[in-house]
């Protein structure tokens, strides 16, 4: 794989979901050799979703979210899949989980535990709740997390009731802590020789992205209303409809400039005399009036057309992209954001590479298949045999 | 010996409103030395609501207050010759620069990486543009409303089936932070990297890119499928919705058939309807949502959020409670863990602020030191980079500082 970041830093990843999965993909496309853990015992749940190939646990879902990193088979109901687990925590450098805090100290794998085999050993754990506090084993999904954290009652039009969002954000917010937590505790590691535990609450990380939410409350005794795609103070401000079947572009102004712009653009130099829309103040004030003279206009275009002719004159806008538009789009397309990668059997597969673009960031092979690197793991590295890994399999330890 | 994880590591942010100030407020909670530069008249972000009280003004702005804690500020006006001057002295001893600004100003200033490497050559360059350093679009202007369309996250941002209404964005500004905590888990990266070695670069974020990862599953549904995600296409998926209670919401976030068996049986009380053929799995129930909403609805109308929350996640089933700011900021799970912190400040005084999700078993968190107010730090700086406070004077004379 040559340099990378992380370079002979390994990973032991008890994930599963989105959060912690693609948390492991990340680290691996840092360069660090991540090895998920896994069992038939109990699948990943996304190896159930979008089921491909022959053995119907290549799905979709755990593609997308495990790219790069090796999968190896260890039933931990066996207490000598615990003893397994532990020879491999003594020459790695993390452990990264995303499982209710009860599980791993349930298999006899707390952070003590953990700690007495490897003293330098970095666990991350990233459940929903965190592990500490009276409801730290609640269930917690993407929608559970975001409605916790405040997030899905501000989430909606003006005026009507909060709606389901469509995307989980708090999943990769969460994963991305896992993995600042990860590479933090590395380089405290780096200096001082010890390792630790960090634990992540992702209900915590979802809430440090929206702190104007929580800022209008313990400012101003007020629950921010749901503001749809009204801005504090833009106008205009707004997604708005399209040429063609539910097709939109948003139109952001923020300054006079861009006002005056956006009227030549459109051709309704008119506009620049009107009172109402004089002075950033009015122009918020007549919103509503604005965006329908706008929504007049932007109807005779499709969304790319209206967005190239304001970006290019310095308005802000941008087309409402839907899956298809987004992996076909120029822009996208150069700069490598969606591969297309062979896995050997869900076959043809779209992925996506880490969202930043550095000299040392690898894109990393398709996820691997169930137990495909238990070779690697059980021989090459604990240096077992054959005939013990044929005993074990048969008793399903390495299951 | 106490450390920081950043002990040591010096950071200059060049940057405004959100996604660059929270890429350098991640390193600054770390414990690096955050020092960010403002243009005269300071970032824009002292413009942007909440305000204290209703009153605006630059030190009221709670995003700004945010965004700012643990970090030193000088103002700086970096287009004058003596500003470059002194922006050079800063860079020679950074070990980082964030910054968020646009390819065209970086230009204007002269600080683009292959002229700010020949000042440090060590240097890690965090650059976070609305669509990265390269390809048709990066001199496209942004911002969360057109990012938020331009990410993917907007065409599909609502479960709704009525699709004439426009896509709307998130609440506030969340994409950018997300962008923000991309870059900083770069940065990270890249220090852990370089460090010691002599060695630096320039990391290229894109704030769309950063909000793609959220595109997850209508793209490999696409990529398997062909099907394109709508937001009308989302509701057939599974029955998972909001549902109103006497005094809010729910999220009845049945995941599992065995979730969705429990909540009827032993949450419910296995109403009679429970065991019709049209509700017998997740797709008939999708199919036969109007029908068995009501159902629902006329159940959870009589109980509050928080018994239907704590009685099925009692019995682990991830029922979710949709909480208003003030129930979050009561809520008993993350008062125990200590999340919102309360922070000093000598203008708005004490004001409880989101805090730092994670904890590390070896290192206290400190609690923060209030964001500085515009030029603060002017004098600590800049006598430590050798000018006297008569320099200082002539400098703000000269619309330099």
């Amino acid at each position: 794989m040559g340099t990378a970041y992380l370079k002979g830093i390994r990973v032991i990843a008890c994930t599963w979901g989105w959060a912690g999965s693609w948390a492991g993909s990340v680290l691996s496309d840092l360069g660090a050799e991540v090895i998920k853990m896994e069992s038939n015992q109990k699948l990943d749940n996304n190896r159930g979703h979008f089921k491909r190939g022959e053995t119907g646990v290549n799905s979709g879902e755990f593609n997308f979210t495990n790219r790069g990193t090796k999968s190896c088979t260890l039933n931990m109901k066996k207490p000598e899949s615990v003893e397994i687990f532990k020879k491999l925590v003594k020459i790695s450098d993390v452990v990264i989980t995303n499982y209710t805090p009860r599980v791993m100290p349930g298999w006899g794998l707390g952070y003590e535990v953990l700690k007495a085999v490897n003293p330098g050993i970095i666990l991350v754990s990233l459940p929903g709740f965190g592990s500490t506090g009276p409801d730290h084993d609640y269930v917690a999904y993407g929608p559970t997390i975001q409605a916790a954290s405040g997030l899905t009652w501000s989430h909606g039009h003006p005026g009507e009731e909060p709606i389901l969002a469509g995307v989980n954000p708090a999943d990769p917010a969460g994963g991305m802590y896992g993995v600042l937590s990860v590479l933090a505790a590395l380089s405290y590691r780096a200096r001082t020789g010890i390792g630790q535990h960090v634990d992540i609450a992702q209900s915590e990380g979802i809430t440090t992205f929206i702190p104007e939410v929580i800022l209008e409350y313990t400012m101003n005794n007020r629950i921010r209303p749901r503001m749809g795609n009204i801005d504090e103070i833009m106008a205009p401000h707004s997604v708005y409809p399209c040429k063609g079947k539910d097709k939109w572009v948003a139109i952001a102004v923020g300054t006079d400039a861009e006002w005056e712009t956006l009227c030549k653009v459109m051709g309704k130099s008119e506009l620049l005399k009107d009172e109402r829309f004089s002075d950033r103040f009015t122009r918020w004030q007549n919103q509503d009036e604005l965006n329908k003279l706008i929504a007049g206009w932007t109807k005779g275009f499709t969304p790319y057309e209206v967005m190239h002719k304001l970006q290019k004159a310095g308005v802000a806008a941008g087309a409402s992209l839907n899956v298809e538009e987004l992996i076909n789009d120029p822009h996208v397309k150069e700069r490598g954001v969606y591969i297309e990668q062979n896995h050997p059997e869900a076959g043809k597969s779209i992925v996506f590479r880490s969202p930043w673009t550095s000299a040392l960031t690898a894109t990393n092979p398709p996820a691997p298949m169930l137990g495909q690197h238990n070779d690697y793991v059980f021989k090459t590295l604990l240096g077992m045999t054959d005939d013990e890994i044929t005993r074990l399999a048969e008793k399903k330890v390495i299951y | 010996m106490f450390y920081k994880v950043l002990d040591g590591v010096k950071v200059l942010e060049f940057g405004h409103l959100i996604s660059g100030p929270f890429c350098a407020k991640i390193l600054a909670d770390l414990g690096a030395e955050v020092i960010k530069i403002e243009e005269p008249g300071g970032d824009e972000a002292r413009k942007q609501e909440p305000f204290l009280g209703d009153i605006a003004g630059p030190e009221r702005s709670g995003t700004f207050l945010y965004l700012n804690m643990n970090k030193k500020v000088i103002t700086l006006n970096p287009a004058t010759v003596t500003g470059r001057k002194i922006f050079a002295q800063l860079l020679a001893e950074a070990d980082v620069l964030v910054e968020n600004n646009s390819l065209k100003r970086m230009k204007t200033l002269k600080l683009t990486y292959t002229q700010i490497k020949k000042i440090n050559p060590r240097i890690i360059m965090t650059s976070i543009t609305p669509f990265g350093q390269t390809g048709p679009y990066k001199d496209y202007k942004g911002g969360e409303l057109v990012n938020t369309q331009m990410g993917g996250v907007g065409f599909i941002s609502t479960r709704e089936p009525d699709t004439s209404k426009a896509p709307i964005k998130y609440p506030a500004h969340l994409f950018s932070y997300q962008a923000g905590l991309c870059a900083a888990v770069a940065t990270m990266a890249a220090l852990f990297y370089h460090r010691g070695t002599g060695s630096g670069e320039q990391l290229d974020i894109s704030e769309q890119e950063s909000t793609l990862i959220d595109v997850m599953n209508p793209v490999y549904n696409y990529s398997y499928t062909g099907h394109i995600a709508s937001r009308a296409g989302v509701l057939t998926a599974a029955p998972t919705h909001l549902l109103p209670c006497k005094d809010g919401y729910i999220h009845n976030g049945f995941v599992r058939e065995s979730h969705w068996r429990q909540f009827v049986n032993d949450v419910m009380g296995h109403p009679d309807w429970a065991d019709k053929e049209i509700f017998k799995d997740y797709l008939s129930r999708a199919q036969h949502w109007d029908e068995l909403r009501p159902l629902l609805v006329e159940w959870t109308m009589q109980r509050t959020v928080d018994e239907i929350y704590r009685e099925s996640q009692g019995k682990r089933i991830p029922i979710g409670a949709v909480y208003t700011s003030a129930q979050v900021l009561q809520d008993r799970q993350m008062a125990a863990r200590g999340f919102f912190v309360e922070v000093d400040h000598p203008q708005v005084g004490k004001i409880k602020y989101p805090g730092v999700p994670y904890r590390f078993s070896e290192i206290s968190q400190d609690k923060p030191t209030a964001a500085p107010l515009l030029g603060q730090h002017n004098e600590e700086i800049y006598s430590r980079l050798g000018y006297s406070k008569r320099d200082l004077v002539k400098m703000e004379e000269s619309g330099i500082i």
